[in-house]
């Protein structure tokens, strides 16, 4: 799975995409171009399958931090996301990605 | 802790449904709209009566939280434009804000209780919006009113509230656990109580009872799953407080249910935290509506 913002022209689909009543947009093995992009976002298709191994593991890594953020402040606000999520399951995929968004949202806005 | 048998929900809600009642002007609109010969001046004119609404209505309409291009300056256009049942269902948020006064300060800050509901609201009717969910507002009432079970408790049993509170803070347990074992149900069974009391329809009233415990909704099963996860996010972003100190746990078969990315949450926060300012502002409508 890749988010639209990691997509480049010429990356082609491994699986149909579809939007979200199901209705196929466009099928595997089509090459992207811009124009799919600005059609995927209309149908609020926020992530398309491709092939190849590499542009996969790529977007497996969050994408990184800020550079700008103040590595103090991002480990404190780290400390408050984590105590804050107590109760919640860190590994989640939806918990994870909130932890990693309100950190360095609670990092820029200290900063 | 031991349980008290003699407290039940329906116990909780008994006089307070009748002590803070909805106002008046809430029933008559409501039958007003319920009534098939109405027209959408007669609506109108029954909103217009109250000029406090009025003006909270016209700024929320206003808002980029609904994105029209024209300026809305008449109830009569903005029945007309976001349509009846929202703007019902905006007043019954505005009219509920004002029925709960003087609540002691060391059990609650109502401005903070309020922000809380209103980044719930919001984070719900997004939710909603990314779910394409018809007739949106209901969602974001349900958001402003989900923790409305609270209030009744304070004003209740505020002893028992206080002791609970407390309780929390030292062992750092969810405060929503420590409601159920100390009585027996939770704040979100009260308020669903209470929106029933007040004949507020199930759409809105199941929901908010079963935002803890989303398996026990029958009939609106997807909107509980928003307003749980809604309720989440407000806690995740710390705007606001009613209470609970930390993010209540995830129910992984809601998420499942929802269908949502996680590619979608940082556009989700971003919105919230793009028209948060502005709808509090509309909501609070400037004069002090908090206390």
């Amino acid at each position: 799975m890749v988010h639209i913002d990691n997509l480049t022209p010429g990356m082609v689909l491994s699986r149909n995409v579809c939007d979200r009543s199901g209705r196929m947009l466009l099928p595997a093995g089509a090459e992207l171009t811009e124009k799919h992009f600005s059609i995927f976002r209309m149908w609020g298709v926020l992530e398309v399958e491709v092939a190849g191994d590499a542009i996969v593991e790529e977007t497996e890594t969050p994408p990184p931090l800020s550079q700008e953020i103040d590595p103090a402040l991002l480990a404190q606000a780290r400390a408050e996301m984590e105590r804050l999520f107590i109760y919640n399951d860190p590994e989640h995929p939806a918990i994870k990605e909130l932890m990693r968004i309100c950190t360095e949202r609670r990092a820029t806005r200290a900063a | 802790m031991l349980r008290k048998p003699q407290l039940s929900v329906e116990h909780m809600v008994d006089d307070v449904s009748t002590i803070h009642s909805l106002p008046l002007f809430y029933s008559q609109l409501s039958e007003a709209i319920d009534h098939p010969r109405s027209s959408i001046g007669d609506i109108a004119k029954i909103i217009a009566e109250d000029q406090g609404l009025t003006a909270r209505i016209l700024k929320l309409a206003n808002s980029p939280l609904f994105g029209y291009f024209s300026k809305i300056d008449t109830i009569t256009q903005a029945v007309t434009i976001i349509g009846v049942l929202q703007v019902r269902d905006l007043a019954l948020a505005l009219s509920v804000m004002d029925v709960f006064k003087g609540i002691p300060e060391d059990l609650v800050n109502m401005e903070q209780f309020w922000k809380h509901s209103i980044a719930t609201g919001l984070a719900a009717r997004l939710l909603a919006t990314s779910q394409r969910e018809s007739n949106l507002e209901r969602f974001f009432v349900a958001g402003i009113l989900h923790d409305v079970g609270r209030l009744v408790m304070y004003v209740k049993v505020p002893e028992i509230c206080l002791e609970l509170l407390e309780h929390c803070r030292a062992t750092g347990t969810l405060l929503h656990r420590a409601e159920r074992e100390r009585l027996g149900f939770d704040h979100a069974e009260v308020g669903s109580a209470l929106l029933k009391r007040w004949k507020i329809p199930p759409r809105v009233a199941e929901p908010v009872g079963t935002h803890h415990d989303c398996g026990k909704g029958d009939q609106y099963p997807r909107e509980g799953a928003i307003l749980h996860f809604a309720d989440l996010i407000a806690h995740a972003l710390q705007i606001g407080n009613s209470g609970e100190i930390f993010v209540p746990e995830l129910d992984h078969g809601v998420w499942e249910r929802l269908q949502i990315s996680s590619f979608y949450l940082p556009t989700l926060v971003k919105q919230v935290d793009a028209t948060y300012e502005q709808t509090v502002s509309a909501l609070f409508g400037g004069e002090d509506a908090t206390r």
